[in-house]
């Protein structure tokens, strides 16, 4: 089957299930239908309990849709003989770096993807040291894991998971337990990634900065995508934005106050370089 | 105070003892705490300290690390020590000071049982020192793989191992946050009698208790991530294949022990 989309939701829904005899619990995937292309680097975004988190964990089988399909390369999630091979295709980065480094040694930690995929060790070799060097810890390869800043811990997890080479790596809010630098180094990790190495990247985040960088947004609230399309067409719409508790990003605020306020800016401006390139032509005008 | 624990940490390095075999250093380690007990004179337990210095000396580990993992055994020392010298009364009597005298006997077990003793956390905690936790786990994967034979499924006692060592610091630098937490909230962690501080620390072992299954929960998620699927059809990054070096420290152990044996026949025994 020829297909340009990696991973496609058909009308799923999921919800949590409910502690015995209480009532059941609201959907927090309400018949949500997507299709993500290869090469894309595609943001997710969303306040907490939009459901954004759960699209993470539904895209490789960790997680089974109450209702609808994804499919993974054409794969059913739902087939449990496949949800080996889905997880090859589609590696997950979870949010806490701690809970997802299993050993005690960066390099060992890294090869732990490909060791349970039974590559031969010198193949595994090569594989930690290019993953590594991809998210520019190899320098760190021998240090102990819990030395190591939140950033860097994160980057070794992301590591973990190219190493077993999957073709789309969805990140489940990596940078929501760090600090700015950290939020900059893995951010800056996963754009590499995408650019350089062709891998179909999902950031799911609620900082607005970073999903500026990707090339499709998607917003959710409320188990539902209410917004679709490139960062320009999404930030556009600040009053939606506003109503579902996300923020647009400062330049784009500012510039669609400096709008109203009767300034002739065009619609689209997002970068801090793209607002000052148009104010100085404003100026100039002058 | 809390970070001073020092069990089953690993030092990296580059030395000859990092690099051996782990299956080699693991059976070395247990037939070297075997022979520490059968030393019955002096040549002998010189013997094994000085092959204990070799090691220290050619694992490049700071003394300061060794002394460390001595230093919290010290009470169990002094009051083995000095029981040894109080109700030991064999042998002829080195003097007499009222009512208590010391005899040869007594003196000569409590230096044996020191030494035997400080050399057999040190020999382990070589082990650990010069070994990553999860080559350690592996090489006692190997070595008790036939106990699949009786249904013992070795490779995942290993992997809870592994992920037990790599958590302890992580729960380490978890207690010392509830602990802050709690103390900022007015809570005396620090004085009173042992059952009031043993009360005062369940405020802190309950949210610890908590975080822990959480944490389990979602490394399940990031291992599944990673297609774990347990031991079957595992290959490993580090290739566990014995090298001169291995035979040379086989061979070492081995010339100790027969030298030890020898020398118990020869040499009268001291305790």
């Amino acid at each position: 089957m020829q297909n340009d989309n990696i991973i496609e939701f058909h009308n799923v829904s999921y919800r949590y299930e409910a502690d015995d005899g209480e009532e059941k619990l609201p959907l927090v995937v309400n018949n949500v239908s997507l299709n993500f292309k290869k090469g894309d680097f595609i943001a997710i975004l969303g306040h907490n309990g939009s459901g954004k988190s759960t699209l993470a964990k539904l895209s490789n089988s960790i997680l089974i849709p109450e209702s609808g399909k994804v499919l993974v390369n054409g794969m059913d999630t739902a087939d449990e003989d496949l949800s080996y091979d889905i997880r090859r295709t589609v590696g997950v980065v979870f949010q806490n770096p701690d809970n997802q480094i299993v050993a005690t040694i960066v390099e060992e930690d890294v090869a732990f993807g490909p060791e349970n995929l039974g590559v031969p060790p010198e193949e595994i070799r090569k594989r930690v040291d290019n993953a590594l060097k991809a998210v520019g810890m190899y320098e760190y390869r021998g240090h102990e894991p819990h030395k190591l800043s939140g950033g860097q811990k994160q980057r070794v997890a992301i590591a973990g998971i190219i190493a077993m080479l999957p073709e789309c790596i969805v990140l489940d809010e990596p940078t929501a337990m760090l600090d700015p630098r950290g939020r900059k180094e893995v951010m800056d990790t996963c754009l590499k990634l995408n650019r350089e190495m062709g891998m179909t990247v999902v950031f799911i985040t609620h900082f607005m900065e970073e999903a500026v960088l990707a090339n499709r947004v998607i917003v959710m609230d409320d188990a539902k995508i209410i917004l679709d399309g490139t960062p320009k067409q999404v930030f556009h719409n600040s009053e939606l934005l506003k109503k579902v508790g996300l923020d647009v990003p400062e330049t784009a605020k500012l510039a669609n106050d400096l709008r109203r306020s009767g300034a002739p800016l065009p619609e689209d401006i997002l970068s801090a370089d793209e607002f000052s390139d148009e104010i100085l032509k404003l100026l100039r005008r002058k | 105070m809390i970070k001073d624990i020092t069990i089953g940490q690993f030092f990296p390095g580059n030395s000859v003892i990092h690099k051996l075999d782990p299956r080699i250093k693991f059976v070395l380690t247990f037939v070297y705490i075997i022979i520490v007990f059968l030393c019955k004179n002096f040549v002998s337990l010189a013997s094994i300290v000085v092959a204990l210095i070799a090691v220290i000396l050619l694992s490049k580990i700071s003394p300061k690390l060794i002394w460390k993992s001595v230093k919290p055994i010290f009470i169990i020392i002094a009051i083995t020590s000095l029981l040894q010298i109080f109700y030991n009364k064999d042998g002829t009597v080195l003097f007499t000071i009222g009512k208590f005298s010391l005899y040869t006997g007594g003196l000569y077990m409590a230096l044996f049982t020191t030494v035997r003793i400080i050399c057999l956390v040190i020999a382990s905690s070589m082990l650990t020192y010069t070994t990553s936790p999860t080559m350690l786990t592996d090489a006692m994967e190997r070595l008790f793989s036939p106990l699949k034979v009786i249904k013992i499924n070795v490779h995942s006692i290993a992997m809870m191992m592994t992920i037990a060592l790599r958590f302890i610091p992580t729960l380490i630098d978890e207690v010392d946050k509830i602990m802050s937490a709690q103390k900022a909230r007015g809570a005396d962690i620090e004085s009173g009698g042992i059952i009031k501080r043993g009360k005062a620390l369940v405020p802190v072992f309950i949210p610890l208790f908590i975080n822990s299954f959480r944490r389990a929960y979602e490394l399940a998620f990031a291992m599944e991530c990673r297609c774990y699927r347990g031991g079957e059809g595992r290959t490993r990054l580090k290739v566990m294949r014995l090298a001169g070096r291995d035979y040379v420290a086989i061979a070492v152990i081995v010339l100790l022990t027969a030298g030890i044996i020898v020398s118990n026949k020869l040499l009268p025994a001291v305790i």
